[in-house]
This record gives C-alpha cells, sequence and structure tokens, in this order.
C-alpha cells in the first residue's frame, strides 16, 4: 500500500539516526554473510572438483557385497569387498556413452613388517601407475626417486607416510641409489642423519581378514606427495596392481598359473623372509633357499579362495564422466546396466565413497552460517531494541492513527515496511558489496601451501565463488533476521491502544 | 433520531489494590446535530465520557449506541472501522503525522478506508474542501511542525470532518491553545456544525467556552450533575445521571 510505504520511508529519513544505525548492522551482516558463503561455496566447489578430478572422479563402483559406501577412508581400514566380474562391469562401463574414463584400483591396509617385530601398517593403493596418473591430472609428484613404469613392481611411499614409518618403526625408506637429501629429512631424522636406518625396500603383508595374506617385499621405487589435499590422501602408497593382488591374494588357480613364471620371479626376489619374521607371519613366504614348491604354494592359496575371484580382480572402480554428465543420471543408468550384465557391482556417487572428506565442506558451511548467525543475533537485538525504542517514541502518534481508524494490521505495515526497507536497501548494499569483495579476491589470486587453508580455499587458491544460490542463501537470512528484528517491536507497536493518543490531566 | 444512546454506563479503572470510579452510571442521549458541551472540573470523567462515545474505550457496564447500533460488545476491528467510518477526532494535543504534510494528513483517513474505494481525485477533492472550510488552503504541504498551534488543530478539524463522521468528538480542543486562538477554533467548531450539521461533542473545563455550545452537559465525579442551555441555571441530577440533549434550541428536557 502506498500510503504505508510513504509513512515508513519518511519516517526513515526522519529518525536517519536509528536508520542509519540499523542499515549499518545490516549491512556488515549482509557482507560478512555474503564473503562467508563465497568462500564456502569456493571451498565446497574446490574441493568437489579437486576430488573428482583428482581422487574419484564423479562415480565409485564398488562390489555389490559391499555394506558401506565410504569405501576410501574405511573405519580402522576395515577390507573393501573384491569387485567380481569385472569383465562384464569393464563392458558395461565402456558401452555406456556417458563414461569418459575410468579405472579400476585395490585397495586396502597391509602390515608393515620389520626385524625388530614392531608391526606398522599402511593403506595402499594398487594400481596401473601411468593410467592412475592420466585419469588424475598427474596428481602424484615425485619427491625423489622415480615413478612406477610399465610393468614395473615397487612402492611410492608417501613422504607423509614415511615420515610416519620413521617415527613408528626407525626406518628412513629411500628408493635405491638416491643420496639422502637434508631438505627432505624431517627434523627428527635430520638429527639422526648420520645413524639413520635406510632402507631401499618395504616388506607388506595384505591385512585381510578374510582370505589368507602374503607378505611381500616391494622396492622403493620413488618417494612422492599428491599434489592437492595431501594431507588427507598421504596415507596412501602407491603399488603396482599385480603386487597388490599378491599381497592380498586375488588370485585364482588358473590366474596363477599362467602368472607362474612372474610369480617365481618375484618369489625368487624375496630374501630370506623367515629369519625376519619367524613364525608370527600366516603364509611364509619361502624358506630361505629361495625353492620352495611354488605349485603346492599356488594350490592351497586357490583351495582357500573365495569363489570368483579373477584376474581381472580390484575393489574399487573410479568412474569419470563426460563433460556435463549428469551424475544422478548416469549412476541409475550405470546400475541398471550391471544389474542386466548381472554384474555383481554397484555405483555410488563420489561423495558417499570418500565419506567425511565430502561432508568437510557441508561442516564448513554450517559453521559459516552459524558464524553469520551469531552476527546476526547480535544485529537482531540492536535492532530489535532500537525499533522497540521507535515505537515506544510514537506511541501518541500511532495511537492517534488507531483512534482515526487505522487497523492493527497497517501499523504492523508500518512498521514493518521500515524495516524491510532498511533491510533491503542496506542489506541488498551488503550483499553487493560482498560480491564486490569476492571478485576483489578472486582477482588478487591469493595462495597457499597451508595444508588447513588449502582445505579451506578447496585448493592452493582462494576462489570463492558467488552463486544465484548463494545469493538467494543471503537474501533468505537478511529476510529471516529482518523478521526475528521486527517481530518483537511489532508486538509493542500492536499493543499501543488508541486511548495511548488521549492526554490525560 | 438519538445519534448517541449511553444507558448507566460506569467505568472503573483498577489502581492498585483500590478502583477508580471513573464514570458512575451515566444515562446520555444525544440527537443528530447537536453542539454539545461536557463540562466538568479535572479528574471529573469528561475525558472517559468521550472516549466511550469515540470508541476509543469501553465502559465497564452499560450499553452504547452510536447511530443504532450498539457497539459495547463489538471487537477491536469493528470498533476501528466504526471510528474510522462513524467517528471523527480532535484531540488537546492535536495529534497529526509529523512526516506527512497538512494535504497528507487530512487525506490519512479517507486512505484508510479501503471499503470505500475512493479514487484518487476524490480524495483529494475532498480533503482539499475540508482544508479550505478550516481556512488552510496557502499551506497544504507544509508539515505540522511548519504550523502554529491554531493552524493545527484547523488541520485536526479538517482531518476529522474530512470522512463525513456523524459525531465529531473534540477532547478539550482548546486547552493548548491562548484565548483568542481557542475561541476561532470554537467558531470554526461551531460554524461547521451549523453548515454541515454534524453532531460535535466538545468537553472543556472553562466555562467561558460554554456559549458556543446549544447544550452544556454538567459532570462531577463521574455523575451528570445538570444538563441545559448555556446561559440558564443548569438542571441538577439525584440519583442517576441522566440526561437528553439535542439540537441547538432545544431544551434539555426528560428528565427524572
Ligand atoms: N487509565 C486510568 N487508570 C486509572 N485511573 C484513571 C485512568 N483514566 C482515568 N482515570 C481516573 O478516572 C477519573 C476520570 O478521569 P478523566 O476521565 O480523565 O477526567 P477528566 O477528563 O474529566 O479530567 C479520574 O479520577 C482519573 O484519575
Ligand atoms: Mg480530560
Amino acid at each position: 500500500m502506498a500510503l504505508i510505504a510513504r509513512i515508513a520511508w519518511r519516517n526513515i529519513q526522519r529518525h536517519r539516526g536509528k536508520s542509519l544505525v540499523i542499515g549499518i548492522i545490516l549491512f556488515l551482516g549482509a557482507l560478512i554473510m555474503t564473503i562467508g558463503n563465497g568462500v564456502v561455496s569456493g571451498m565446497e566447489r574446490g574441493l568437489r572438483d579437486g576430488i573428482i578430478n583428482r581422487f574419484t572422479g564423479q562415480i565409485v563402483v564398488i562390489s555389490g557385497r559391499q555394506e558401506q559406501d565410504n569405501v576410501i577412508f574405511t573405519p580402522l581400514g576395515k577390507d573393501v569387498q573384491v569387485i567380481t566380474g569385472y569383465e562384464k562391469i569393464k563392458h558395461a562401463l565402456e558401452t555406456s556413452g556417458y563414461v569418459d574414463k575410468f579405472i579400476p584400483v585395490g585397495k586396502g591396509l597391509t602390515l608393515v613388517l620389520n626385524e625388530n617385530g614392531d608391526v606398522g601398517y599402511s593403506l595402499v593403493l594398487g594400481v596401473n601407475f601411468e593410467e592412475y596418473q592420466k585419469m588424475f591430472m598427474n596428481n602424484v609428484k615425485l619427491v625423489e626417486g622415480a615413478f612406477l613404469n610399465k610393468d614395473d613392481r615397487g612402492i611410492l611411499i608417501t613422504s607423509g607416510n614415511r615420515k610416519r614409518f620413521y617415527d613408528e618403526l626407525d626406518f628412513w625408506f629411500m628408493p635405491e641409489g638416491v643420496k639422502l637429501n637434508d631438505k627432505n629429512l624431517t627434523d627428527e631424522a635430520l638429527k639422526y642423519k648420520d645413524r639413520l636406518d635406510v632402507k631401499n625396500d618395504i616388506v607388506l603383508m595384505g591385512s585381510s581378514m578374510e582370505n589368507t595374506t602374503m607378505d611381500l617385499r616391494l622396492k622403493v621405487k620413488g618417494i612422492v606427495k599428491y599434489e592437492y589435499l595431501d594431507d588427507y590422501w598421504k596415507n596412501f602408497n602407491i603399488i603396482d596392481i599385480e603386487s597388490f593382488r599378491e599381497a592380498f591374494q586375488y588370485v585364482t588357480a588358473s590366474d596363477a598359473a599362467v602368472n607362474i613364471p612372474s610369480y617365481q620371479r618375484k618369489l625368487l626376489e624375496t630374501d630370506n623372509l623367515d629369519s625376519l619374521f619367524e613364525d608370527n607371519v600366516v603364509t611364509k613366504a619361502g624358506a630361505g633357499n629361495k625353492k620352495y614348491e611354488i605349485a603346492e604354494l599356488i594350490g592351497k592359496r586357490a583351495a582357500r579362495k573365495k569363489p570368483g575371484i579373477d584376474s581381472g580382480a580390484y575393489n574399487i572402480i573410479f568412474v569419470k564422466l563426460k563433460k556435463g554428465g549428469s551424475i544422478e543420471k548416469s549412476l541409475r543408468k550405470l546400475n541398471d546396466a550391471f544389474k542386466a550384465a548381472g554384474a555383481e557391482a554397484r555405483a555410488v556417487p563420489w561423495g558417499n565413497a570418500v565419506g567425511q572428506l565430502a561432508d568437510l565442506a557441508m561442516i564448513m558451511r554450517g559453521a559459516t552460517i552459524g558464524f553469520v548467525m551469531l552476527i546476526f543475533f547480535v544485529a537482531v537485538i540492536i535492532i530489535m531494541n532500537t525499533l522497540s525504542m521507535a515505537a515506544l517514541e510514537r506511541v501518541s502518534e500511532i495511537g492517534m492513527m488507531r483512534a482515526v481508524g487505522a487497523q492493527k494490521s497497517f501499523i504492523s505495515g508500518m512498521f514493518f515496511a521500515e524495516t524491510a526497507v532498511i533491510s533491503s536497501v542496506f542489506g541488498g548494499a551488503g550483499i553487493i558489496a560482498g560480491g564486490i569483495c569476492i571478485s576483489i579476491l578472486n582477482l588478487l589470486h591469493i595462495t597457499t601451501d597451508n595444508n588447513i587453508l588449502e582445505l579451506l580455499f578447496g585448493g592452493n587458491v582462494l576462489r570463492p565463488t558467488l552463486g544465484f544460490f548463494d545469493i538467494m542463501i543471503g537474501v533468505i537470512e537478511l529476510a529471516v533476521v529482518t523478521v526475528i528484528a521486527a517481530a518483537y517491536p511489532l508486538t509493542v507497536a500492536r499493543r499501543i491502544t488508541p486511548l495511548d493518543a488521549v492526554t490525560r490531566d | 433520531m438519538n445519534m448517541i444512546e449511553m444507558k448507566d454506563i460506569r467505568k472503573e479503572y483498577p489502581l492498585g489494590e483500590t478502583v477508580v470510579h471513573a464514570l458512575r452510571g451515566i444515562d446520555l442521549s444525544v440527537q443528530e446535530g447537536g453542539f454539545i458541551s461536557i463540562i466538568g472540573p479535572s479528574g471529573s470523567g469528561k475525558t472517559t465520557l468521550l472516549n466511550i462515545i469515540g470508541c476509543i474505550d469501553t465502559p465497564t457496564e452499560g450499553s452504547v449506541k452510536i447511530g443504532g447500533e450498539d457497539i459495547t460488545s463489538l471487537d477491536d476491528k469493528k470498533l476501528t472501522n466504526i471510528r474510522l467510518f462513524k467517528v471523527g477526532f480532535i484531540f488537546q494535543t492535536f495529534n497529526l503525522i509529523p512526516v506527512l504534510n497538512l494535504l497528507e494528513n487530512v487525506e490519512f483517513p479517507l486512505l484508510l478506508m479501503k471499503e470505500h474505494k475512493l479514487s484518487k481525485t476524490d480524495i483529494r477533492e475532498r480533503a482539499e474542501k475540508a482544508i479550505e472550510e478550516v481556512g488552510l488552503k496557502d499551506f497544504l504541504d507544509h508539515r505540522p511542525a511548519e504550523l502554529s498551534g491554531g493552524q493545527r488543530q484547523r488541520v485536526a478539524i479538517a482531518r476529522a470532518l474530512v470522512t463525513n463522521p456523524q459525531i465529531v468528538l473534540a477532547d478539550e480542543p482548546t486547552a493548548n491553545l491562548d484565548s483568542e486562538t481557542g475561541a476561532a477554533i470554537l467558531e470554526l467548531m461551531k460554524h461547521l456544525n451549523e453548515t454541515e450539521k454534524t453532531t460535535f461533542i466538545f468537553s472543556t473545563h472553562d466555562p467561558d467556552v460554554l456559549k458556543y455550545a446549544s447544550q452544556v452537559v454538567k459532570i462531577r465525579d463521574g455523575h451528570i450533575e445538570s444538563t441545559g442551555k448555556p446561559g440558564r441555571s443548569l438542571k441538577t441530577g439525584k440519583t442517576r445521571s441522566k440526561a437528553h440533549v439535542g439540537k441547538a434550541g432545544s431544551t434539555g428536557k426528560r428528565r427524572r
């Protein structure tokens, strides 16, 4: 109603001081809120893009028997079920039309053994390393040594894990033939540099609960670091998929028969493990004479195998979709295709697979909203107070309006209009200013190496984004604040009766 | 027809442990077109009485009819509508909307009359006519703060009259004005009463003002003490305060 708007607008001008106080508070609130939302959105997007592009793809295929979708950071490193019938899945993926790339991997927890009998652990990813790098934007960076080349057997240890191993097991892992580089030593390691127990290979033992496992000596090929989110991913050492299968016994008899030469080679490379591990190892890889019965061993394994685990045995397949593909639709189609092909597999969205890491953005958004709400809470109190005072100052004016025939709703409308105008003008300005700040922040190209900041930035660069959705959230938050702040003063104003217009002697 | 009919109106205000009896049984009938003065000392109940007539306050007991409509048990919304459509108010302290100019202040009640759906030009015309009648044509765009007390009260009168109400109530309209200005205001009200045939009821404690009234209702301690024409000795009430007052010239009769 034009009359309400006119009176409200003139009252704002008349009570300029108050309007300004309320306005500035709302402006600052909206500004901080907008920047906060922008940073969190940027983080969310950065995290999402980073994880999708560099670790998981949009879709992760797991075994149909796998209970939890959260397969990357499984609690206590619990085993991920082996995917059976990989050929069928592969076919479904290749013929889908919307899948761009995919890579099957093995993921598991291995024990790390040493002479002292201390037992460490390591999460490993068994991959075809060249394909892995191609798929995930060369996310693995070399610190020392060399990468795994085609057909190479060996392990790439992350510098994070190397440090942890040193702390827990007192080994300092180095690729063979590489000299110690002070720059890459931890402070502690540097101190004892002369007495450092340098090892060029590592003994892993698949710690599968269900299958028998096998110890495996692997050459340390390189020390690596993940370019993105290393703090989270550094727990994963990378080994070639063949070694992974051996460590976790992802082989069948027929398979093994074909692969005997490689086995033999492998096992023959294996040193005298007996002397290292004595009797605490489930399956001894071999006696010191390097001449044990391979066929016998394989036979034993085959007998213990779960049925159906075949040569293409993996437990996770990371899938990247073609540009613009909908995750949801693709998931549905993929799962249908798996069912049609009789593959015992399940496609899940990346967020499910990485669990809490995906939730991080949500937590940050929650924290930002909480912080903004705190600011707004203070704002609400101040605004409420100021407006209530304004209502009380205008008692006789409002009472007169009521006496002359204005309904309560008119009074509410007038009060609300005043608050709403201030809030939309100043709050709107705050949102716009926030948008400008975000653009400036983007232009400034702020970078970081700090792990925590990197997470906050959703990458190495602070790239806040402000989408339509963020602006809508901002407007809604502002509206909620306005309504809450105006509610109490409104009831004060509504309670003013026409009698209040009458002077009594 | 009786514009106002009040029967045995009592008004009590709780005051701590005790109760203040502001009105102690008022019977009052007012005919259309009168110019009635309610006179009494401070605290006698004048304001309370006018508030009840004006639907600003409700009686503790008794019934009130305005233009034949019983208003005793109406809700806030309906009472507000009666104030808007049937009653005009003039306050002691003028009470204008400070952020609106003279014209807008007078237009205000018309703009509230949503159910009448008056056109903008209608509203403008009626407001300008009312302003012309109170002689403030030249001040249309002045804000209340830019006007003198007398001028403000004229604006209030224009605002009270612009809706063509059945009754205009004025609670000590001249109390905050000097006597000369006060007299001019009353002259204006009297004039409008005669030309517009609107019923005016105003309260005063100033006997000088009585000469304008067609009827005088004298109240004391919440009772009607007497009613009658100004200048004559007023008849006195005995047990309950009863009065019937009417048009200019008619007598304050029907006393029992
Ligand atoms: N809200 C109130 N609470 C308590 N007492 C009141 C109230 N309003 C009026 N009164 C009392 O009622 C009596 C009549 O008051 P009022 O109608 O204002 O008299 P007048 O207008 O003649 O001065 C006075 O004694 C006054 O103190
Ligand atoms: Mg009074």
